[in-house]
């Protein structure tokens, strides 16, 4: 075999095994979710022809759709900022020599090891007025007097479908945060102390720089998890009352599988996956110059 | 560490063993061809039998073993049929039945609540053709009118359920409350036992996307009102409606009912029934078997679905059905299809099903049969044969079930009940 | 390794951190075990004591039948295995696919390079949820409905992109000065990355394991869809036997619920060894 030609196609031999398998088990159902957003589509799923974009038209005419788009923003922000804080601080904690170090770290891993229906679930029965723990437990404490409502308005029950997000994401970003911590050569720290450089500079100048490729990796495919997110706002509200605690994911499928419009449904996800076109790629662009440069 | 890398390496031995055999080709064979087609289904054996698929709800615990007994005696009572029932629940068979039919992969026979989006697709064959007539008389005519579309029967029922007013025998005792029977006497009662515990819960709502629809069935049903007029046209705004979903919210708003109806579920209703926390509430005739499994020993009887304006009190039924799709099915598996239909309608076997979760049952013979083995259920035998079904014979149903849903939760939130169904009606009939 | 930090300052700043550390460490798990000690009390409780509105934060009588009688109830057993099997089978898929694609992407310059980059996180654009009918539709083209096989491929897919990602930057944060001189030394590529590269990157190797891992031990929706069977069935899809038509029996669903994350922290334990003293063995650039 020709060895320079061999050398040429040598990295699309690597690449194939993945490539293949994504190109079969995910591209081929993508192109489906385009084909049926352009068509008419029957209540039971069967295609009926091009429909000039009609699909699109009555999703954006919709008054809940802004509201939707609205919730979504929120969730994908709020989970995505506040779990990257918190499981980059936890992170550093993890990253000490103690005793107890091991439980901690199984202990932490507990929330993701979780199917997130059951989690939700459990976030219910701890947060309901009439019967959740969390009453039952400030009463038998005293803390409070009498069972509290804690979520006496729609964006209260949100703020709670948020903290459930948050909760079952840290370990992903404490983990990938410490994987990249683990890898930093403690020889850089030797010679920033002998410098007289203190804790803070430290973590600025040396430890946000060396982990950030993997906590540039984990968040891009954080906010696109978070985006598309679907069991935690389902259990606990399926968006209700009157879409106030929807996001799109959970919207489509009200769409999809109760009001029996799936052309619809495909809409919204194609007009999702245009949100997080424009935002990955934007922060990818960033990223991977900066990237290359190291 | 030395563990896990053996480990890595073991993993990537097929990586190593094709490379450094000296070939230029280093990709790891892709495993998918090999590994796929060594796990298919395998083939029916003489592929003599005729096989037939179903998909059926799960009602309860229940559900599936007694599906499983029913396969193994259909397949051992027929040999020359090849009978596989997948049972699924509640929460998920739409999304499943939904998946299958587009992928082209119907079930020959489907047991689901719904049947007129199937029907409009023309994916449904009419009942006519698929049960003998034998079977197909059993069944109560009025049940079988709800599966009308064009004058054409598209399914069958297969049970049914209906819903009456439950309430908590000891509270009202103790509140000093009279069962109410019309509106103003319900309103004055949650009252008074408001007054008398103010931690009882006196009468329980469920308008979320789970069952909101039932609600506001309960309240235009019994203030006169209707989804449709006798035409079948869609009337949701008449005032009727309006009137009986404002007092409806009016309940909530007074702070006599669950303090948040659009996301407790009749499930956590039932349980706070139960558990004695809620005094009054609307509910299936399953809630007997369903409070004795729990353990609780509250005292509790049930009544008739108060009413308002003199008008008599309706039960809401619920029906659901069974389906056969036309997946150009030989004349033998239709006669086939015919002999499963024909099993499960058996007096016994379909008293038995009907008995096993509570439910009421879709035949005069069964009727007869469950009336004599559970007094209980006698008088609910009664009931279920004069209540009213949701139009769901209509292709906009799906629709206006979420559309009133949303109404009554916008109404929650502070909305105009008038303005807000005055749209969803502008919505759905144009 | 942060104490090098710390490590020739005064003691009595030292012990603050220390204590400061320990109340941070114990205030992290209670508060991540609050929710499994909820769990685990309902899953004691009878049903009217869970609703009860005298409520008690323990069961005032421990129904430790509950944890047999899901057993029988349904085969949690054959649920278990299935789980096993998908998890286990994914990942090692995902691991054979992505390997040589982040190896060659970290190691080779080829056109075409960003654009797969791009197109891995692209796939991750629509959820599963969205997916379901085209997923359906290619698993029967391949004959893999109702198998587990499909699954194993499908979460592997769904997996791809952190796989690729995260050993990418892994791999590039390694010098590949060790991998040219065995090359050199007569070495394959091949041979240079299983020996050299893989048991340096060992850390992030098993960081994408566990991931990979739990995220096909979670999933539901698709397993939902694809398997008919009740005995191919994971936990996931069958834990929903107590999930019924007129009843959510909370008891049952909590306590198979408990019996699913022991395996997954399980592994964990076992393998986090790897993942704390990864690097320890040098030889690493940053």
């Amino acid at each position: 075999m020709n060895k320079k030609l061999y050398r040429k196609i040598e990295p699309y031999i690597w690449i194939s095994p993945s490539v293949i398998l994504m190109a079969v088990f995910i591209l081929t159902p993508i192109l489906s979710v385009f084909r049926m957003a352009a068509n008419k589509v029957s209540r039971t799923g069967k295609l009926q022809g091009f429909n000039n974009f009609a699909n699109f038209t009555s999703v954006v005419n919709n008054p809940a759709f802004s509201l939707v788009l609205k919730n979504t923003v929120i969730w994908t922000i709020a989970v995505v900022v506040i779990s990257t804080v918190l499981g980059f601080m936890l992170a550093l904690v993890l990253n000490n020599n103690f005793k107890g170090r091991k439980i901690v770290r199984a202990i932490v891993v507990f929330p993701w090891a979780t199917t997130l229906v059951i989690q939700a679930s459990v976030w219910n029965f701890i947060i309901n007025t009439d019967y959740g723990t969390l009453n039952t437990l400030l009463l038998k404490l005293g803390i409070i007097q009498e069972a509290v409502n804690w979520t006496p308005t729609p964006a209260a029950y949100f703020a709670w479908e948020i903290a459930c997000g948050i909760f079952v994401t840290i370990p992903f970003v404490t983990f990938c945060v410490l994987s990249g911590l683990q890898s930093i050569d403690t020889s850089y720290y030797e010679a920033a102390t002998v410098d007289g450089a203190n804790y803070w500079q430290k973590l600025r100048s040396l430890t946000l720089p060396l982990v950030r490729p993997s906590l540039t990796v984990a968040t891009v495919l954080n906010i696109i998890y978070v985006f598309n997110s679907f069991p935690i706002v389902w259990t606990m509200t399926k968006g209700d009352p009157a879409n106030r605690t929807d996001t799109l994911v959970t919207y489509l499928y009200k769409l999809a599988f109760y009001n029996g419009r799936q052309g619809e449904a495909a809409a919204v996800s194609v007009i999702g996956f245009i949100i997080l076109l424009i935002c990955a790629s934007t922060y990818m662009v960033y990223t991977l110059r900066k990237g290359d440069d190291t | 560490m030395k563990k896990l890398l053996t480990a890595l390496l073991a993993m990537c031995m097929v990586l190593s063993l094709a490379a450094c055999g000296g070939s230029p080709a280093p990709a790891s064979p892709a495993p998918a061809p090999a590994s796929g087609s060594s796990d298919a289904p395998p083939a029916a054996p003489g592929g003599e039998k005729i096989p037939i698929s179903v998909i059926a709800a799960e009602y309860g615990q229940n559900t599936k073993d007694w599906w499983a007994k029913f396969q193994s005696d259909f397949n051992a009572a027929n040999t020359g049929i090849d009978l596989t029932v997948e049972v699924v629940s509640w929460n998920d068979i739409y999304t499943v039945v939904n998946t299958r039919i587009s992928g082209n992969a119907a079930p020959d026979i489907l047991n689901i609540d719904v049947f007129a989006d199937y029907q409009a697709d023309g994916l449904l064959l009419p009942a006519k053709e698929y049960v003998s007539e034998a079977t197909y008389n059993k069944m109560y005519p009025a049940f079988l009118e709800q599966s009308v579309v064009d004058g054409t029967v598209w399914a069958i029922p297969d049970l049914a359920s209906a819903r009456a007013m439950y309430y908590n025998v000891d509270i009202l005792k103790n509140a000093k409350v009279e069962v109410p029977t019309t509106w103003e006497e319900l309103k004055a009662a949650c009252e008074k036992i408001k007054a008398y515990d103010a931690n009882i819960y006196p009468w329980g709502i469920d308008m979320t996307t789970d069952e909101g629809q039932a609600a506001f069935a309960y309240y235009i049903w019994n203030n006169g009102g209707d989804f449709t007029d006798a035409n079948g046209n869609w009337t949701l705004n008449s005032d009727k409606n309006v009137e009986a979903i404002e007092y409806a919210i009016g309940l909530v708003k007074a702070g006599l009912t669950n303090s948040d109806p659009a996301t407790d579920t009749r499930y956590a209703l039932q349980d706070m029934f139960g558990a004695g926390k809620v005094a009054m509430m609307i509910g299936p005739n399953s809630i007997p078997t369903y409070i004795k499994d729990g353990g609780s020993t509250i005292n509790y009887a049930f009544a008739p679905i108060p009413t308002n304006g003199g008008n008599p009190s309706v039960s809401a039924g619920v029906m659901d059905r069974f389906m056969c799709f036309d997946n150009g099915h030989s004349p033998e598996k239709i006669e086939a299809i015919k002999t499963f239909f024909d099993f499960f309608y058996d007096d016994a076997r379909y008293s038995d099903w009907v008995l096993m979760e509570g439910f009421l049952p879709a035949t005069s013979a069964g009727g007869e049969i469950v009336a004599k083995a559970d007094a209980s259920m006698a008088p609910w035998v009664e009931i279920v044969g004069s209540c009213k079904f949701y139009p769901t014979a209509k292709a906009e149903w799906a629709d206006v079930k979420q559309g009133v849903i949303n109404v009554e939760q916008q109404a929650l939130l502070g909305g105009n009940v008038k303005e807000l169904l005055d749209s969803l009606q502008k919505q759905i009939a144009g | 390794m942060n104490d090098v930090i710390t490590h020739k300052e005064f003691s009595l700043k030292k012990t603050v951190l220390r204590i400061l550390l320990y109340f941070v460490a114990i205030d992290v798990c209670i508060f991540t075990l609050y929710p499994y000690f909820a769990m685990f009390c309902t899953a004691l409780k009878s049903r009217v004591e869970i609703f009860s509105p005298n409520g008690t934060i323990f069961p005032i009588q421990s129904m430790w039948s509950n944890f047999i009688d899901i057993w029988s109830r349904a085969p949690m057993a054959q649920y278990l295995l299935n789980s096993v099997l998908i998890a286990g089978g994914s990942t090692l898929i995902a691991m054979l696919c992505g390997i040589p694609a982040a190896y060659a992407l970290a190691r080779m310059k080829f056109k075409g390079q960003t654009a797969f980059l791009g197109f891995i996180i692209v796939s991750q654009m629509f959820a599963p949820v969205v997916l379901l009918v085209g997923i359906y539709q290619v698993m029967q083209t391949l004959g893999l409905t109702d198998s587990i096989w499909g699954l194993i491929f499908i979460n592997a897919a769904f997996n791809q992109a952190f796989t690729v990602w995260l050993l990418r930057g892994t791999f590039m944060s390694i010098s590949p000065e060790m991998e040219q001189a065995a090359t050199i030394d007569g070495c394959t590529r091949v041979q240079a990355m299983l020996r050299i590269l893989i048991p340096v990157a060992a850390p992030g190797i098993v960081t994408t394991l566990i991931f990979i891992f739990i995220n096909a031990w979670n999933e539901y929706t698709v397993a939902l869809c694809l398997i008919q069977t009740d005995t191919l069935k994971p936990l996931t899809v069958g834990i929903n036997t107590f999930n019924g038509y007129n009843m959510i029996e909370w008891q049952y669903l909590f306590a198979a619920s408990i019996f699913a994350i022991i395996p997954v922290v399980l592994l964990f334990m076992s393998i986090e060894k790897n993942l704390v003293s990864g690097l320890a063995s040098g030889g690493v650039k940053g």
